[in-house]
């Protein structure tokens, strides 16, 4: 119905019908116009792995999200406000001044039979960072998260030249029914791509190589906190997957666990443990 | 197929095999056939398919109609609670509610469109509308609330697994999401007016004196009663649909606080209808009927129609079902939640016939007879197509997109206490 429609006349009642059904039709349109305008300046913003990320950790149950500081007790319970970008937490800056983690005096943690050595930084979604001397890091999948993959059944790395963002996708590999994305820890080019035997999969030249790089990655004194509670999300993964793990009975993981679990869906597990939505 | 399928389906959610899912589409999918072979002989023929006349122009479709709109209204409203007033609890059926929502008013706006007839024509509506009836507000409202719903259902969609890999996909999804609270507001605008409207048109029938009310201003009693009940059955219908589907597909889809809340919300809405149905009732016995030639008792001595259904209506499918989900002891209890919001849906179902098939039934004028009406088979086929077509578009969307954003986080729960049982087992022996 527009003004020189058959019916219409200039008075209040029809002025604002017309008026409330036009604006209607404004915000609709301009709703659309603004979430494609904005999706255009994301995708040029090259975005789409940050967005992906958020996306992935909403879709996270709450229980998952929990705070580094509460794996290290420091709080008793607190959601990451931040999708687990502790670059961007004042709670987290302010912890870390008032309670500097204690100096690393092993060079490894074992936990269940696992070793996470303590000269590197961990992402909570099993991906580790190593700084080298010259300048690179070295990006690798934890040793929770090697035996979750086993012997991968496919492998798709970046090439060398391409960019990795922190939170974004690393790398690929399919186990199973599982494709998995291990997120990569950190901001870089891909400088050289490694392997399982090496132990490490990407070399990146990191965009900057300030204090902030590593923030928002574990470190030291956390990981044995982190890790043990990954093994209890892990026992509840499988369990709620109908693999029936063994009771805690103080066995450490197998190498392989996948191959271990044939009747559980493993892409379920995967996707729980990777962070992945 | 069977892996491409699976591929479609929410990581971690369990849904059943493509075959069992097959086997359960395919009598929704027969009737929907059928419904549609009724619904073209009516386009094509003309509404002499039907057992609807000049007398009785108002049927089975209307009354259809009026219900699916009344009890699709938990989508406008779990959006007001979550995004205006910021009630959390109504994340965890919010998508459930956009599908419910979907299904109701698109099922509707094509059961009308076969009403209507000569749906090559329906833009006339907008282009030569009647600037002097409420079916113009109640069109334009419904067309621009089911264009709200299907801009609120494409996040849904485009956050399926394999849909989201597509990176522009999933940033228009990301982007339109932070938008979403803009077209909770207007979807809430809208279905105020369009519900009203629904009932508004039936209280300014002069002509038919067991319909009309008197009102504030332009608008009749019934404007606000419509509002009312289907603000107050619509946390109702989702609170049954999602135990229906919960029972179906065995497994934990929300929380029992979810449950609650909506009964809470649900039962106090009801409570204040009911009093103003109530008060409605009485002034129309006392004023309004006799001031238009007939006492009310009149209406009641056309059997069936007798003051049972007025009973049935207020008491039995209004009161009772707001005081159980008033009554926290009551609440608790799954079986009382889930049969007073089932007396609650039904209640607004009986209202809509009342307002629409024993209104046009009661003979207006001293030589009228009491007409009868009963649907033709052309019709119900019709009916039963848009029950179908609810029935697979909710089913489709429960496979494949995530509706129920806690279902994941629930079964680890589930899983936890399992271990914890077993743990608890293993201490014992």
């Amino acid at each position: 119905m527009l003004p020189w429609i058959y019916g219409f006349n200039w008075n209040a009642g029809h002025i604002v019908f017309l008026g409330a059904f036009y604006a209607v039709l404004a915000a609709l349109v301009a709703t659309l116009a603004k979430a494609a305008i904005r999706s255009r300046r994301d995708l040029r913003a090259g975005q789409v792995e940050a967005i992906r990320w958020h996306s992935d950790f909403e879709g996270m149950p709450a229980c998952d999200q929990v705070c580094r500081h509460v794996l290290t007790g420091e709080f008793r319970e607190r959601q990451c406000p931040h999708a687990f970008d502790c670059r961007e937490c004042e709670t987290h800056a302010k912890l870390i001044e008032c309670h500097p983690l204690p100096p690393v005096t092993e060079p490894e943690e074992d936990v269940f039979g696992m070793a996470f050595p303590l000269d590197r930084f961990y992402h909570r979604g099993h991906a580790w960072a190593r700084p080298e001397k010259d300048g690179t890091v070295l990006v690798g999948l934890d040793e929770l998260g090697a035996r979750l993959l086993g012997q991968p059944d496919e492998l798709r790395l970046p090439k060398p030249g391409d960019r990795v963002h922190a939170n974004g996708a690393a790398f690929h590999a399919r186990r199973r029914n599982a494709e998995v994305r291990v997120v990569s820890p950190i901001d870089g080019e891909v400088v050289e791509t490694g392997s399982a035997d090496r132990g490490w999969y990407l070399r990146v030249k990191p965009t900057s190589n300030d204090a902030k790089t590593f923030q928002h990655l574990l470190r030291g004194a956390e990981i044995k906190p982190w890790i043990q509670r990954e093994m209890e999300r892990l026992q509840l993964a499988l369990t709620a997957e109908g693999a029936a793990p063994a009771l805690a009975d103080g066995g450490v993981p197998v190498s392989d666990i996948a191959a271990a679990y044939p009747a559980a869906d493993w892409d379920a597990v995967c996707g729980e443990m990777f962070l992945e939505g | 197929m069977v892996s491409v399928d699976k591929e479609f389906i929410t990581r971690g959610l369990r849904r059943s095999s493509t075959g069992r899912f097959l086997l359960w589409i395919l009598p929704w999918a027969a009737l929907l056939v059928f419904g549609l072979y009724c619904a073209g002989l009516c386009l094509v023929k003309g509404l002499n398919q039907t057992n609807m006349d000049n007398r009785f122009a108002f049927g089975l479709w209307i009354f259809l109609d009026l219900t699916v709109i009344a009890l699709g209204a938990g989508a406008f409203f779990t959006g007001f609670l979550l995004y205006i007033l910021k009630i959390d609890e109504m994340r965890s059926v919010i998508n459930s509610a956009v599908v419910i929502g979907l299904v109701c008013y698109s099922g509707a706006v094509t059961a009308l469109m076969v009403d209507v007839g000569q749906p090559l024509r329906s833009w006339f509506t907008f282009w030569y509308p009647n600037v002097h009836s409420m079916l113009t507000e109640v069109t334009f409202c419904i067309s621009c609330y089911l264009t709200v719903l299907l801009i609120e259902y494409l996040p849904i969609v485009l956050r399926n697994r394999k849909l989201r890999d597509v990176p522009s996909f999933l940033v228009f999804e990301h982007e339109l999401h932070k938008l979403v609270y803009v077209l909770a507001g207007v979807g809430t605008f809208l279905s105020f007016f369009h519900q009203g409207s629904l009932g508004g048109l039936y209280g300014v029938l002069r002509g038919r004196p067991f319909a009309f009310r008197e009102g504030l201003a332009v608008w009749p009693t019934t404007f606000f009663l419509f509002i009312l009940s289907a603000a107050a059955v619509g946390p109702s219908f989702i609170l049954l649909t999602t135990w229906a589907v919960e029972k179906l597909s065995r497994k934990r889809l929300v929380r029992p606080a979810v449950f609650r809340r909506l009964a809470r919300i649900s039962g106090l809405l009801l409570a204040v209808y009911v009093l103003a149905k109530a008060l409605d009732t009485l002034v129309w016995i006392n004023r309004t009927s006799p001031g238009t030639g007939f006492q009310a008792w009149q209406y009641y001595s056309w059997q069936p129609f007798g003051t049972w259904i007025l009973v049935a209506e207020i008491v039995l499918f209004g009161l009772l079902p707001a005081l159980v989900m008033l009554t926290p002891r009551l609440r608790a209890h799954t079986g009382w939640l889930v049969s007073a919001a089932a007396m609650a849906c039904c209640g607004v179902a009986l209202n809509r016939f009342v307002m629409t098939v024993q209104t046009l039934a009661l003979p207006t004028l001293s030589f009228d007879p009491y007409l009868s009406y009963f649907p033709s088979w052309q019709e119900i086929g019709t009916f039963l197509a848009v029950v179908a077509y609810g029935v697979l578009v909710y089913s489709f969307s429960f496979r494949y997109f995530n509706l129920f954003p806690e279902e994941r986080e629930l079964r680890l729960e589930a899983a936890a206490r399992e271990e914890e049982e077993e743990l608890a087992l293993a201490g014992r022996y």
